[in-house]
């Protein structure tokens, strides 16, 4: 009886191994059948029948997309927009377990620096191929936003919003230690934040909001080598060949003030751990004097509520030889599952496209509310002549510096499929250079080896 | 010489009846169809995976690439680098909670009125997800605004509040402190069902002998709490290779690589790196380990055994 069971536990393990070793995988790679582009067949009218997709967003402003939702499905009472948010922090891995798993949304906001990754799996899909209205909107778009959302040619999304990486200073504070213009160089905001040290206005004049997970940590690191350095190929060369890890380029330059700073008590150190919010929070609190952060949070440091400080937060030019910025852009993009349920899917997606990240009735409705409400920037550059955009923007920044620095952003070298891998990578490693557990030079050259190394793998 | 079970007091087995002879196997049949969908076939299918290029990005392209993979992350900076993190932070973890597990379940077993209902709020912070837990830590010892920093301020041991997870080693202490916090209450009540079996007479005979307090805990108290002791060490000791929720949400691996342990590291190179192939291979390398540390405690506690039997 026991040698029975024996036999028979084998031959039940044996048919198990065969059906994992040979049954399963092959399959389970293959990538779901596509049908052909709607563009080619004209798509259903909508209202015909009604049409339920889910929208997934990262958690920010939910009440106002909550109600462009409303103000969406009141005009096209047939299309139910159901909507889900993720945490910024989680929001990558999250939507990367969704397609992975089959179980994506048809429609979702989408990253500058994640299109290559998404693009390339085939998690996202070709808006022009699809909508036609999308073509028509590019040419009113900023280039660095349209670069942003193009890959291989072809534009994947909608802007949802564009901005640009500022440099921000408190002007009372500089002025409480008898400065009285904004720093233009690195070399400045060193002085100037050791003056306001030793003066006792600040402990740690500088704050970023650099932890590990912030989602504009690259994007504040870049902007300052890009100001440190004049044209184009600060990072990599045309060929995608690493350019930064030489004496005296852009990026060494900055490592070595960032480790400067450091070790003289300026930088706060708790930058290494903290995320966008803290840092806005610090700075209305007046416990910092410099930062760079995304130009949207200006509407929030400034609003009359914020306290003491409200008012006195000013935009410089990035300081550096170029005074030249990241401008990046974050946007709505479709997946390939509203092409898989059908061409009125497919109709209904591009109509709630057109509706948040395009035109209704020749106006941008919805971006031009995130401007005016949130301060959001954005891409669509007739927008700026925009008389309620222009007081809107008017209340908390200097708008000729806002438009002189947008005129001088440029969208994020190395934008590639291995560009989100690569760029957890040199987190850590600007990390530890900043600690000084490595040298400015060990790490920038890490940082280049990694980039080679997942550019070989491709 | 044919025995009759009915004279040996066993039931009478009804003979040529199909379903008797199917019985056992379907009575098998199922739990092991049970672990097999939801253990095994995972696990397999995981191995699987560890042999084939398996990035994300490439859904249609799966070459077989043998050990690769393994090779791949064995060889990595950061497998070293976690590798170093997880150890130190492991044996930092486990010796914290050992001792605290072990000074609170002493407490407890003294006799005052309100041991049984402490007995029972001890239990919380283990009862507490670890991302809440971690979640809590970060606030307390944040540098702005944390109860640990206003604490040591008002008291006057420091004069500026401390970033603590923007200095390397402050934020392993950190990591370490939370994850005793944790743990500690499991590993207290453990070694306290441990005291409650140690019959008291012992106590009363060394202390007739003339046994003082650290010598009846030495001699007595002890040698008798090893296997439990033994039993926790083990635990903790899977819990903190595995640690993984605590570190997402207090330090994210950082700053640098400072905190990241060989389970983020895995968690990284699926989901940051998005290769599935190195990330299963990583945590296949984690489940070995594991297992042979396992073994070794295994054959420490027959041995112990072995000894006391």
């Amino acid at each position: 009886m026991k040698h029975k069971l024996i036999i028979f536990n084998l031959v039940v393990v044996f048919l198990l191994l065969v059906t994992a070793v040979s049954g399963c995988a092959p399959q389970a790679t293959e990538a779901p059948a596509v049908q052909p582009p709607a563009a080619t067949e004209p798509p259903a009218a909508a209202g015909a029948k009604p049409v339920a997709e889910n929208f997934v967003v990262w958690s920010y402003g939910i009440e106002t997309i909550g109600d462009n939702i409303k103000n969406f499905q009141a005009m096209y009472p047939n299309i139910t927009i159901n909507l889900k948010d993720y945490s910024w922090l989680e929001y990558h891995d999250t939507m990367v377990g969704a397609f992975t798993a089959g179980s994506s949304p048809e429609l979702l906001y989408g990253s500058d620096h994640w299109l290559q990754e998404w693009a390339s799996a085939g998690w996202l899909e070709p808006l022009e191929d699809h909508c036609p209205s999308v073509k028509g909107y590019s040419a009113e778009l900023a280039p660095y936003a349209l670069q942003g959302m193009t890959y291989n040619g072809k534009v994947y999304g909608l802007s949802y919003y564009a901005d640009t990486m500022d440099f921000v200073y408190n002007e009372a504070l500089l002025k409480k230690a008898g400065i009285d213009k904004a720093p233009e160089t690195w070399d400045d905001v060193y002085n100037m934040s050791k003056t306001l040290k030793d003066q006792g206005v600040t402990d740690y004049p500088i704050i970023m909001a650099w932890s590990q997970k912030e989602g504009a940590f690259p994007e504040a690191w870049t902007s300052m080598v890009f100001s440190q350095h004049e044209g184009a190929n600060a990072l990599f060369d045309n060929d995608l060949n690493p350019v930064f890890n030489k004496e005296g380029s852009a990026a060494f330059e900055v490592m070595e003030w960032l480790r400067k700073v450091y070790s003289d008590g300026l930088f706060d150190p708790a930058s290494l751990t903290t995320a966008e919010i803290d840092q806005v929070k610090s700075m209305q609190s007046g416990a910092h004097a410099f930062t760079i952060f995304p130009q949207y949070n200006m509407a929030e440091v400034n609003k009359p509520a914020s306290g003491e400080y409200a008012g006195q937060f000013k935009i410089a030019l990035m300081p550096g030889k170029s005074h030249a910025t990241v401008g990046y852009v974050r946007f709505y993009a479709m997946s390939p599952k509203a092409v898989e349920e059908g061409p009125e899917y497919v109709d209904a997606a591009c109509k709630f496209l057109d509706y948040f990240g395009g035109k209704t009735d020749g106006q941008y409705t919805v971006v031009k509310r995130w401007a005016v409400e949130n301060g959001l920037g954005f891409a669509q550059l007739p927008l700026f002549q925009d008389k309620d955009v222009i007081d809107a923007f008017g209340k908390w920044g200097d708008v000729p510096t806002i438009e002189a620095q947008a005129k001088l952003a440029r969208a994020k070298e190395g934008l590639t499929t291995w560009y989100g891998a690569w760029d957890t990578f040199a987190r850590a490693e600007i990390h530890k250079a900043i600690l000084g557990d490595e040298s400015s030079m060990d790490a920038l050259n890490n940082m280049a080896n990694k980039w080679n190394e997942l550019k070989a793998q491709q | 010489m044919a025995v009759n079970p009915v004279a040996l007091g066993q039931p009478e087995r009804r003979k040529g009846k199909p379903w008797d002879k199917a019985y056992p196997y379907v009575s098998i049949t199922i739990p092991f169809l049970v672990i097999a969908l939801f253990t095994i076939y995972p696990v397999l299918y995981a191995v699987r995976i560890s042999f084939y290029q398996y990035i994300l990005t490439k859904p249609k392209s799966h070459p077989f690439i043998g050990l690769k993979n393994f090779q791949d992350v064995i060889t990595s900076y950061y497998f070293r680098t976690s590798l170093v993190n997880t150890a130190v932070y492991t044996i930092a973890a486990v010796i914290g909670v050992t001792i605290f597990g072990l000074v609170v379940a002493m407490l407890l077993n003294s006799k005052f009125k309100t041991a049984s209902a402490l007995k029972i709020i001890i239990l919380l912070p283990w009862a507490i997800p670890a991302v809440v837990a971690g979640l809590m830590w970060k606030w307390m010892l944040n540098s702005d605004f944390g109860i640990i920093n206003g604490i040591l301020y008002a008291l006057g041991l420091i004069d500026k509040y401390i970033p603590f997870f923007a200095n390397p080693t402050l934020a392993k202490i950190s990591l370490v402190m939370a994850q005793i916090w944790k743990e500690g209450p499991l590993a207290a009540i453990f070694l306290l069902a441990g005291l409650q079996l140690i019959p008291s007479e012992l106590y009363e005979a060394a202390k007739i002998d003339g046994g003082t307090g650290w010598r009846i805990f030495r001699f007595v108290t002890l040698p008798l709490l090893r296997p439990i002791i033994l039993i926790v060490v083990v635990y903790e000791t899977i819990t903190a290779i595995l640690v993984f929720d605590l570190i997402y949400v207090l330090t994210g691996g950082g700053p640098g690589d400072s905190t990241s342990m060989i389970s983020w590291f895995a968690y990284a190179e699926i989901f940051k790196n998005l290769n599935l192939g190195h990330g299963v291979a990583l945590a296949i390398v984690i489940a070995l380990i594991t297992l042979v540390l396992i073994i070794v405690y295994l054959r420490v506690i027959q041995s112990e055994e072995t000894i006391s039997g």
